[in-house]
């Protein structure tokens, strides 16, 4: 039982109310895409852009998995962006189209690669899948680290699918921004590699997240 | 105060630009409110504390609510949020009896319907439901609730674990 009584908290908490700043969808949105821009920028400039795209030539292979990806990572924002401002009546499942439809690249990748048998194991495309997972992984920690603060400054109910989200969301962003450097157009790799870096965010958020943000 | 969705968005507004006199009138219509929202569906003498864990909630949260979304469906949402939170957290209440008295009417039937508790434990089948309420809510032993609905004593149990669970997920369910 509580020592209180629920006047002597309404005064404590009258006593202490400062003026807030109200949680507005289009400040979440904007401040995850910043995020991804600057993490996109950053991989450019460091990396440099696909040598393809700088002569005029693109691959459909690419166009159509960066763009899964990157629609994945705006479905996720949005949803992150929508579980900080609680209310009965929201749905919180429109991302999980987005996820079945970018779903197809790894499970083409592992079809694709199951035929392939040795061949799509070499040491050399491990250790390019590795570099794509490990810098996708990286460029998407300022994503991350936006959606969590914005998440802590709201009030999600549901705080493990919350850091759930919020790790798909930022993964798909960060491989997107990788996606700009990485000249590979074979689907095992995009569907293994590629994927595998959303996946690991997604885990980590999943892991992570519902400790920093329960309230 | 009446508590109606535009006064109390209205307070909301004020209380978020840090206006102390509309902020004390909301926290007193919210109270109320929430006495009523709570009412029969958590045992008595958890009653206060619940109301007052919501009211600290809104308190720290108050910034998730933004003026041009409606107010009582996100009051509902922390409500809800804490109600379940508590009932993971309750153990065995003494109590057996239910808590009749409603405190406050609420002017806006149909939008109370859709934010209700009971609208969220009826999304439960009806055997998960069933089970917390009659020993979350009412208090009873498992093996009284297990003698009121026939389940056995580790299907009560079971039950109760997967609806609590599933609930924490449901929080923003109509």
């Amino acid at each position: 039982m509580m020592a209180r009584n629920s006047d002597a908290l309404i005064a404590e908490l009258v006593g202490g109310l400062e003026p807030v700043r109200p949680l507005r969808f289009g400040e979440g949105l904007a401040l995850a895409l910043a995020a991804a821009g600057i993490s996109a920028a950053v991989v450019a400039g460091v990396f440099g852009l696909r040598t393809d795209w700088l002569a005029g030539v693109v691959n459909p292979m690419h166009i159509l998995a960066t763009g899964l990806f990157l629609g994945l990572a705006l479905a996720a924002t949005v949803t992150v962006v929508v579980m900080g401002r609680p209310q009965v009546g929201s749905d919180h499942r429109g991302w999980r189209w987005a996820a079945a439809m970018a779903g197809l690249l790894p499970l083409a990748g592992v079809i694709v690669g199951i035929s392939r048998g040795a061949a799509a194991m070499s040491y050399e495309s491990m250790a390019q899948g590795a570099e794509c997972f490990a810098v996708g992984g990286a460029a998407s920690l300022l994503v991350f680290a936006m959606l969590v603060w914005w998440l802590r400054r709201g009030a999600p109910t549901a705080p493990d699918r919350a850091g759930l989200v919020a790790g798909v969301a930022a993964g798909a962003f960060g491989i997107f921004a990788f996606s700009l450097h990485c000249p590979i157009n074979d689907i095992v790799h995009i569907g293994i590699w590629h994927s595998m870096a959303v996946l690991a965010m997604a885990g980590l958020g999943r892991v992570l997240v519902p400790r920093l943000i329960r309230w | 105060m009446r508590a109606d969705e535009a006064t109390l968005a209205r307070l909301m507004t004020l209380s978020q630009q840090g206006d102390k006199q509309a902020y004390a009138a909301l926290l007193e219509a919210c109270q109320r409110w929430l006495r009523g929202y709570y009412s029969r569906r958590i045992a008595p003498s958890s009653l206060d504390d619940l109301v007052q864990e919501t009211l600290i909630a809104l308190h720290t949260k108050r910034a998730s609510w933004d003026s041009a979304r409606p107010f009582l469906p996100w009051l509902a949402a922390i409500a809800r949020y804490r109600w379940v939170d508590h009932l993971r957290k309750l153990y065995r209440a003494g109590e057996h009896e239910l808590h009749e008295e409603l405190i406050g009417t609420d002017d806006e039937p149909a939008i109370a319907a859709r934010i209700s508790l009971d609208r969220l434990l009826g999304l439960l089948p009806d055997p998960q439901a069933r089970a917390i309420a009659l020993v979350k809510i009412e208090g009873l032993s498992i093996a009284e609730a297990s003698q009121a609905t026939g389940q056995s004593e580790s299907l009560i149990k079971v039950n109760i674990h997967r609806g609590l669970k599933k609930l924490a997920h449901m929080i923003e369910k109509e």
